[in-house]
């Protein structure tokens, strides 16, 4: 019985990572066509939004039922529990991914001005740590992990530059309220996408440790 | 453990013969708590329970090393009255085991061998034994009736209130609900949990989930020796030992 539990428990995580993976594509994806202010591109991201909805519901039910069926103990528990939680954030994540590519068609026909840098560079820190996370939970190592805390306090500080920075613009110039809103709410997302990843990470560090952490 | 614990073990060893059935074991039992061993079948879980009252003494193949102390004496001491020990320390097996006489019979025998002969008396202590036990409803319209036509659940209850009716001090369950159904499963569940107020309980249980359940503390056994003692919360949630992580998580063998 134990080893049907452990087989359909590894393909769970398989599943989840590729989950985790798809959703850190769609953010990607989203701010590139952002970047370029390509339309079609941004549409197709935004398409994707069905997919992570449906595997979630998928993935969390499969999850449920192994819990039900197996009453999972320690590292087994631990882990069905991360899974869970990363699922959420995942989700999150790829769904800022579609709420930023749904921005790229409102941005099109307004006056430009340059985007902010640190939005790029946000966007590079998050993608960073979303990989690393996917990589300790894959390994289930807390290595990777390990610097989260100061890497996040790197995009809040990012993020709050962004805001001062778009608001100068935006005062200069008032018919750049429009894209420097817009501007805001992507670095909004990129620091929210900071966080669920912090919060990824502190499961993925209990599921390793059995100890509970906070990132601040 | 901030309080003083009821059973200690230091340093126990026991033989069968050459077989050596428990290996250093050293642990401490709260009072008014439930403590559950779990291990695989012939880890020594049973063969440790039966040493906190002596039991083993009945196998005259078994050699015992070591100190088991109960309420700061060494149960093991020369002069230790085994009958008064085993009534401090009652058990419940198993299989429920009535005797073949009736419901009231069954709960009054404990009480009358320890020389208890006013039947109003008796009366008192049988009720109170089997509201103890979570049985008296089911069974006070049928006290004279036979012991043997209860149900398995009813008939271990009987048997937990056939303990309860000596007043012991501590309670030893060796699988007590591996014979029962969920239903008469649960209802023990919860008398244990219930008799943790007045009582110490500790529980041999093949059923994790069962110890998870009940118990405060738990000790995981391997080959004799106990691998992990602790909160039953940390063995369930992160145990220690890989040993203790392998077998709870099914990855044995």
């Amino acid at each position: 019985m134990s080893e049907k539990f452990h087989a359909e428990l590894k393909t769970l995580r398989t599943d989840m990572l590729d989950l985790a993976r798809f959703a850190r594509n769609m953010q990607c994806d989203a701010l590139k066509a952002l970047t370029n202010e390509d339309t079609e591109a941004a549409e197709e991201v935004a398409s994707r939004k069905k997919h992570i909805q449906e595997t979630t519901i998928e993935l969390e039910e499969r999850t449920y039922q192994l819990i039900a069926l197996n009453q999972p103990m320690a590292k087994d528990m631990r882990e069905l529990a991360c899974i869970l939680k990363i699922i959420s954030s995942a989700e999150r994540i790829g769904r800022y991914g579609k709420d930023i590519a749904d921005m790229v068609k409102y941005l099109k026909d307004q006056p430009a001005f340059v985007q902010p840098l640190p939005i790029m560079h946000m966007a590079g820190l998050v993608t960073g740590m979303i990989d690393d996370v996917i990589h300790a939970f894959e390994t289930e190592s807390i290595v990777p992990i390990k610097d989260f805390s100061r890497r996040d306090d790197t995009v809040d500080s990012l993020w709050h530059s962004v805001f001062r920075e778009t608001l100068t613009f935006m005062m200069e110039n008032p018919k750049t309220i429009t894209r420097g809103t817009y501007y805001i709410m992507v670095a909004r997302y990129l620091e929210r996408s900071g966080d669920h990843t912090c919060k990824m990470a502190e499961n993925v560090h209990y599921m390793v440790t059995g100890k509970r952490i906070e990132i601040k | 453990m901030t309080e003083e614990p009821i059973i200690t073990t230091h340093d126990l060893n026991l033989w069968y013969h050459e077989t050596h059935a428990l290996q250093s074991i050293s642990m401490s039992v709260a009072r008014n708590k439930v403590t559950a061993l779990i291990g695989p079948s012939g880890c020594g879980k049973s063969t440790l329970l039966r040493c906190f009252n002596r039991l083993n003494d009945l196998i005259d193949i078994v050699k015992i090393t070591g100190e088991i102390v109960f309420s700061r004496r060494n149960i093991h001491e020369p002069g230790t009255d085994v009958v008064q020990l085993r009534k401090r320390v009652g058990m419940v097996f198993q299989k429920p085991n009535p005797f073949p006489k009736s419901v009231y019979e069954n709960v009054a025998y404990g009480p009358r061998v320890h020389g208890i002969r006013d039947p109003a008396e008796l009366d008192r202590i049988v009720e109170k034994s089997l509201r103890d036990a979570a049985l008296w409803d089911e069974v006070r319209d049928r006290l004279y009736n036979s012991a043997l036509g209860l149900s398995g659940g009813q008939q271990q209850r009987l048997c937990i209130a056939r303990t309860l009716a000596v007043e012991p001090e501590v309670i030893l369950m060796d699988e007590p609900c591996s014979a029962l159904d969920p239903i008469a499963t649960s209802k023990i569940e919860k008398l244990i949990d219930i008799l943790k107020r007045d009582y110490t309980v500790i529980i041999v249980t093949h059923n994790m989930q069962q110890a998870a359940r009940v118990s405060d503390f738990t000790g995981f056994m391997y080959l004799g020796k106990l691998v992990e003692f602790g909160q039953t919360n940390q063995i369930f949630e992160d145990p220690a030992e890989d040993l203790t992580e392998n077998y709870i998580t099914g990855r044995f063998g």
